[in-house]
């Protein structure tokens, strides 16, 4: 797995581990600070909506504090973290997906394509949150797949577990995704570029 | 390169550069902090569940407000006003060097001593505000000590916010006094950390 993650950058003495798993609320206090914002982020990233995505920071903090004298130490506690949000996350959207009885494989076409067509995708160089909001137009499942391949460095075979899917889903998602995102990028790379040769004074 | 990236390269129809500004992009987009209150909910919930050993309480209770006045009141006693130095918590250890901010001294003595201390303590969270974001390497010590002086910060701004409770100027100016001690070293242990990050 490719660790591009910003959970992998946050580094916590094996000391605040050990009371934590005593319980100690000062050593839990010093874990949520440090990993509160990536947490948020993702849970944000892929709910779209900052009270679904506050509930799940909750309740990841919660699982943490349940679970970590079982943490052994073998991964670095900051993907372990990753993997309790992120799993807490997918059984969000799969329970949302459960509840307009929708199947996982169909949710992801159907329950935003709707939206993707009357917003569409920006294509204006300016627009800052360009990439932000062509990525929030993406259908869940697909930006779910771009940001755990594409960021956290998730395989599709890792992706795929995480799904209760195939590997075949994982990747027909990705690519769906980036048929999406490639026209902004290529207005992205044109706008760089532009950029590039300015600022060298062409 | 791995398998993924080969089949990505075939099959997802983007070019190498293309898959680069992608991710250089998602991973340059901005992180969002969770509001504050998201913190208290997981210590409520997690109390209530017996995960975590009961903290201190962060809402002083009737004691506090004669245990701090009284304590206030030693500081004023064996440090004069006006030469408060903070004692260091933990800010003398070893490898902690760092010059803080430039502080303000506000020495107006047409300006009562109360006012004084509210500029200055103005002047302090201004400081800590232009400091860099809490960095990602956590050390636990200072960390809690971080955390201690907020708390006791929040424990005086509770007292001089209450309504209920009444004070005299002179017992206000113990309390801003106190809470300027404290600010200072919040901003020098901040800085610090912001120093040792950078390097």
């Amino acid at each position: 797995m490719r660790d591009m993650s910003k959970f992998a950058d946050i580094q916590i003495d094996k000391a605040i581990i050990k009371r934590a798993a005593r319980g100690d609320a000062r050593a839990h206090e010093i874990l949520y600070r440090a990993f509160a914002t990536p947490v948020y982020s993702l849970c944000l990233r892929f709910t779209r909506v900052p009270a679904n995505a506050e509930d799940l920071v909750q309740e990841t903090f919660i699982e943490i504090m349940r679970s970590i004298g079982n943490f052994r130490g073998e991964a670095a506690v900051g993907s372990w973290i990753r993997r309790i949000a992120v799993t807490k996350s997918l059984m969000f959207l799969r329970s949302a997906w459960t509840a307009r009885s929708q199947t996982l494989a169909e949710g992801f076409d159907d329950m935003t394509a709707g939206d993707n067509l009357s917003h569409g995708i920006s294509r204006h160089p300016d627009d800052a949150m360009d990439l932000d909001a062509a990525l929030a137009n993406l259908p869940d499942v697909s930006r779910t797949v771009v940001w755990l391949h594409d960021v956290e460095g998730y395989t599709h075979k890792e992706i795929a577990a995480f799904m209760g899917k195939t590997e075949s889903f994982s990747k027909s998602q990705l690519s769906r995704a980036y048929q999406r995102l490639k026209p902004m990028l290529a207005v992205t790379q044109e706008s760089l570029g532009a950029d590039g040769a300015a600022a060298q004074g062409y | 390169m791995s398998r993924d990236e080969k089949d990505e390269d075939m099959i997802y129809g983007l070019t190498v550069d293309e898959r680069d500004a992608l991710r250089t992009g998602l991973l340059g987009l901005p992180e969002t902090m969770p509001p504050r209150a998201v913190w208290h909910r997981i210590r409520e919930q997690a109390e209530a569940e017996g995960l975590i050993s009961h903290p201190r309480s962060r809402r002083p209770s009737t004691w506090y407000m004669g245990g701090g006045l009284a304590a206030a009141a030693m500081l004023v006693i064996v440090i004069l006003p006006g030469r408060v130095e903070t004692p260091g918590v933990g800010t003398d250890a070893p490898g902690f060097a760092s010059v803080p901010p430039p502080v303000v001294e506000i020495y107006q003595p047409e300006v009562n001593a109360l006012q004084a201390l509210m500029v200055e303590s103005r002047q302090l969270e201004t400081d800590l505000r232009s400091l860099p974001s809490e960095p990602r390497v956590v050390r636990a010590g200072t960390q809690a000590t971080i955390i201690e002086l907020e708390d006791r910060i929040a424990a005086i701004d509770y007292q001089l916010s209450d309504p209920t409770v009444q004070m005299t100027q002179g017992e206000q100016e113990i309390f801003w006094r106190e809470r300027v001690r404290l600010m200072k070293s919040l901003v020098r242990l901040r800085y610090a950390q912001a120093q040792r990050t950078a390097f």
